[in-house]
């Protein structure tokens, strides 16, 4: 347990030694001073004013809004500043002279991935709590509208980005390059999953069976974070979820990576 | 009580993916190490020897064979516990202070916080690098990454402790207070696996040696037996007159080195006191004698040479 967690505080520490991460929270801080600054008193209650009786619902309105700017920034800026901080860590691990000393100790090499994993996992969430609970106490405070689903985003977020960084593990595990693990990530998230995201459009572009069943088997074998940032949207508005079916699929993806990324881990000689 | 044991140890590494053909680095490797030993590992570049201390760290899988230690399987992580590991070539996160090395090291080996904090000045003290601990590890020079390397090798305590060219790019003063360190370990009990290249410094610690080569053990023994040129006793005497000299040569079947100096073959004490014994009744004066030695250097490289004779 003690080694475990000295991975997970390892990961907190050389992702605050790579500035990068120093860089979202700098980043982070500036959206929270900007709604503390653009979001006032006086704009609420002069709402209120303007739309009397349905002046609750316009507050309502605005916040939900505001939440759901954060939420899709949020998502973006988490994909983008993490992929290319968290990218490193895996290349960084096996490099020679460092997975060594690693290997040596009394730890297994399932519980390293599995501590790498949890690590980057939690310095996300701890990011992501820092962003919108911020924003979320802030638009709370100034407006009186107490909205709680804007806080499950910060769960949302953490588990698109952990299908991504588990995608991103294997990549390193198997290149060792930062690069190829970065490149990858950022494939997925901006060019795979969005493309797969409109294939119900695509196909009325495509007769051909076998491009479908292609396209539906990535689909539903890749992970879905724009799927995921949708239904946490939605979840925020208040609308009815569909289907949770990208969740299910995202999770088995996670699943099933990690559990690939420790069996080859377990075989490799360094 | 062996602490390492290996028996028909075999690694081979792929030369390629899917391909049968491979490398053999280790083959049919069997040797054992007993606790409270300094133990040296020698050969040349590519003669196997990191990878056997790979394999028994975990490191490395083995192909085939058996290798354990304190009669532990390698596979079983649990030993590591009582084991230290400097390898060759080490890289430390950059980012880290010494200080924060030997904490972060000390808690991956499952140490408590606490008590990695109070092991960190002795061990900061014992390498002499206490006034470089809160130094970032990126400006330390390269003998300066080997103490704070040996230091994180020695935070849990360890029973048995691997060092991979330890005293690599130290100073020779350096070098003085790491032998020092590691006989001072071996009389705590603990066992030293030593890979060096520095074969005098080999030499000057290790009890025992084991010299591989293409993969496979050629000698293993004590530094005395392995330097051991048979019973030459060299003898060092004021100057011989002719009468002396030629009862020498027909007499003893000495072989002459100038007026004062000459090498006798004995086969046991008797015959070794019967020419001390004859020089005294000529009046000679006996400065010194000793058996000769071959340096552990000159060993190697006969041995290293007479196997590349055979091959060819």
């Amino acid at each position: 347990m003690i080694q475990f967690a000295a991975i997970v505080t390892g990961i907190f520490r050389e992702a605050i030694a790579k500035k990068i991460f120093l860089g979202f929270m700098v980043i982070s801080t500036l959206i929270i001073l900007a709604f503390v600054f653009i979001v006032n008193l006086d704009s609420v209650d002069g709402m209120i004013a303007m739309f009397g009786a349905s002046g609750d619902t316009a507050v309502k309105d605005m916040v939900i809004g505001f939440q759901i700017l954060v939420l899709n920034f949020s998502y973006l800026l988490i994909i983008t500043f993490c992929l290319i901080s968290v990218s490193s860590f895996i290349p960084s691990m096996v490099e020679k002279g460092n997975i060594d000393v690693l290997l040596s100790k009394p730890i297994s090499r399932g519980a390293i991935i599995i501590g790498k994993f949890t690590g980057g996992v939690l310095l996300i969430f701890v990011s992501l709590l820092y962003l919108i609970g911020f924003v979320w106490l802030i638009l709370s405070v100034k407006t009186g509208y107490w909205h709680i689903p804007f806080l499950y985003s910060v769960f949302w977020l953490t588990f698109s980005f952990a299908a991504i960084y588990s995608l991103l593990i294997f990549i390193g595990l198997v290149t060792q390059s930062s690069v190829v693990s970065m490149i990858t990530g950022f494939i997925l998230a901006f060019v795979v999953t969005p493309v797969l995201a409109v294939r119900s459009e695509l196909f009325s572009f495509i007769s051909n069976d076998a491009v479908r069943f292609v396209i539906d088997f990535f689909y539903y074998i890749l992970p879905k974070p724009g799927a995921i940032a949708d239904i946490s949207a939605k979840i925020l508005e208040g609308k009815e979820v569909t289907s949770y079916e990208p969740l299910i699929t995202t999770a088995l993806f996670t699943i099933a990576m990690l559990t690939i990324s420790i069996s080859y881990f377990r075989r490799r000689d360094y | 009580m062996k602490v390492i044991s290996t028996k028909e140890l075999v690694k081979v590494y792929q030369s390629k993916l899917f391909s049968k053909d491979g490398i053999t680095a280790l083959d049919n490797f069997t040797f054992d190490v007993e606790q409270g030993e300094i133990f040296g590992l020698l050969g040349p570049n590519g003669a196997g020897k990191t990878t056997l201390i790979k394999i028994l760290l975990g490191i490395v899988l083995k192909t085939s064979g058996d290798a354990r230690v304190f009669e532990s399987e390698v596979s079983n992580v649990a030993y590591k516990k009582k084991v230290g590991y400097l390898p060759e070539n080490h890289r430390f996160p950059n980012y880290l202070t010494g200080e924060q090395v030997i904490r972060y090291f000390g808690k991956l080996s499952g140490i408590e916080g606490t008590k990695v904090d109070s092991k960190i000045d002795t061990l900061l003290e014992m390498v002499k690098m206490k006034e470089w601990r809160n130094v970032k590890i990126k400006k330390y020079s390269k003998g300066m990454m080997q103490r704070i390397g040996i230091a994180q090798a020695l935070v849990n305590n360890p029973e048995l402790i691997f060092l991979d060219e330890p005293t690599d790019g130290v100073d020779p003063i350096g070098r003085k207070e790491i032998r020092d360190l590691l006989l001072n370990l071996k009389s705590e009990g603990k066992t030293i696996f030593l890979n060096s290249h520095l074969l005098s410094e080999v030499e000057l610690i290790c009890d025992k040696v084991a010299i591989l080569n293409k993969g496979k053990l050629l000698k293993t023994g004590s530094v005395d037996e392995l330097t051991s040129t048979g019973n030459t006793f060299r003898f060092f005497t004021s100057e011989l007159n002719d009468k002396v000299i030629n009862y020498l040569l027909t007499g003893f079947k000495a072989v002459l080195h100038g007026n004062s100096e000459f090498t006798y073959n004995s086969s046991n004490d008797e015959d070794l006191n019967k020419v001390i014994d004859y020089l005294r009744q000529q009046n000679v004066l006996i400065r010194s004698f000793y058996q000769e030695k071959s340096s552990l250097e000159s060993m190697f490289i006969n041995l290293i040479g007479q196997e590349k004779e055979a091959v060819n």
